[in-house]
């Protein structure tokens, strides 16, 4: 698989996907590049950070299990650093309802189980970026 | 020598020792023998939910990348693709629920599910997992029907898991009842041991079951032989995570059914689960 970790050149709402497993985030990658979005890829917990950093995003999807560590050490790190993230969408294995308190408590805005449907995903996408570039807007 | 009992033959103490000795040498191994069976069947309960993890997010890969072809992302498809790509989905997503059931199940075992209780309303329940079934019973003709009446008292439960529970038991249902019968869900209120509870019943005018399998079709891997059941690929974990999901709210589960004269599964679930 060719390697597409990294930023995106482009115009539209900032998306960052976070997810380990570079087939799936490929998915995610098509689906949110083809429908006007720039899109910044980090299959790791470290790289997502660096990312986000660098460029905060408007929508951040986050896949928990990273082989660097919990998905949610990225929430917290980043916010010890001072990035204002825009929404926060954790992605899970399988549904898990203990996991689902935990991400709500670090200001997820929701909890989906993989596979999402995509439909239900550009469905929410404007109302969540829409949110966290609020977000943004307040920062600066 | 003591001789307490002229019918028992007389023993030499040595001899007794020496039998006694050989006795507990095997038990000792037998116990030896037992923990390491069991430590073997946690290994494999352990190796069930990685594999089942790890088929997991493959498989969810292929299905969000026959979505974005399906929902013409990537370009316009004409009816016949579309069709194609509609089988992939489905079969996908068929896949994921049997590598779920398994996971749960694995998980089970592995003492590793935890309820998460809220207060819910049974009829409203009942009615969320009909209609989810409503286009399989559909495709059969049968008469899906929601008895339940108004009033029942809340329970304190977790909700997915009861969903779970009546899911499984109205997809044997569906499955095992011949085109045109009945199939339907209700629930009364009942106790255990005094307490208030709630009784759930699935019934059907299906096949039926022999009393001599009840038990057994409450255990793992079980599926009473026969075409129905042949036909009907399933994992054989159903009614086993159904059971484990009633007992772990402090409930029970049973069958009550005879050959060629339908089934009733009935569980019982207390109204303010406490754990067992």
């Amino acid at each position: 698989m060719t390697e597409l970790e990294g930023r995106e050149r482009g115009v539209g709402p900032h998306v960052l996907i976070v997810e380990d497993d570079a087939n799936a985030a490929d998915a995610l990658r098509i689906l949110f590049s083809e429908t006007g979005h720039r899109v910044s890829l980090a299959y790791s917990a470290r790289r997502a950070v660096q990312l986000a950093t660098d460029d905060p995003p408007d929508l951040l999807l986050l896949d928990l299990t990273l082989p660097d560590g919990d998905g949610l050490e990225v929430i917290d790190r980043l916010r010890a650093v001072g990035i204002a993230l825009g929404t926060v969408v954790a992605l899970t294995g399988h549904d898990h309802p203990d996991v689902k308190e935990e991400c709500r408590a670090h200001g997820c805005a929701e909890v989906l189980t993989k596979p999402v449907s995509i439909r239900e995903l550009l469905r929410k996408a404007p109302g969540w970026i829409e949110a966290g570039g609020r977000g943004a807007g307040d920062r600066g | 020598m003591i001789r307490s009992d002229p019918s028992q033959p007389p023993y030499e103490p040595d001899a007794i020792e020496s039998r006694i000795a050989e006795l507990e040498a095997r038990h000792r191994a037998a116990l030896r023998r037992i923990a390491e069976l069991e430590a073997r069947d946690a290994r494999k309960t352990e190796f069930f939910a990685n594999i089942s993890h790890d088929l997991r997010t493959p498989l969810s890969a292929v299905v969000t990348h026959a979505e974005i072809l399906r929902d013409g992302i990537l370009g316009l498809l004409t009816p016949p693709q579309q069709a194609s790509i509609e089988g992939i989905i489905r079969g996908g997503r068929q896949l994921l629920a049997q590598v779920n059931e398994i996971l749960t199940y694995a998980r089970g075992e592995a003492g590793q599910l935890t309820l998460v209780r809220s207060p819910i309303e049974v009829r409203e329940l009942l009615t969320q997992v009909l209609t989810l079934n409503e286009p399989l019973a559909a495709r059969k003709e049968l008469t899906l029907e929601l008895r339940a009446g108004e009033g029942l008292p809340r329970v304190l439960a977790d909700r997915a898991k009861i969903a779970h529970v009546v899911g499984n038991l109205l997809g044997n249902a569906i499955a095992f009842t011949p085109i045109g019968g009945q199939v339907w869900v209700d629930a009364q209120r009942a106790d255990i041991d005094g307490a208030p509870a709630i009784r759930f019943e699935v019934g059907d005018t299906g096949i039926g079951i022999a009393p001599e399998h009840h038990d057994l079709i409450f255990r793992e891997f079980a599926q009473v032989d026969s075409s129905a059941s042949r036909r009907h690929h399933g994992t054989g974990l159903g009614l086993a995570i159904a059971r484990r999901l009633v007992e772990l709210h402090g409930g029970r589960i049973w069958v009550e059914s005879a050959l060629g004269e339908g089934s009733r599964f009935r569980f019982l679930i207390p109204c303010s689960s406490e754990s067992p």
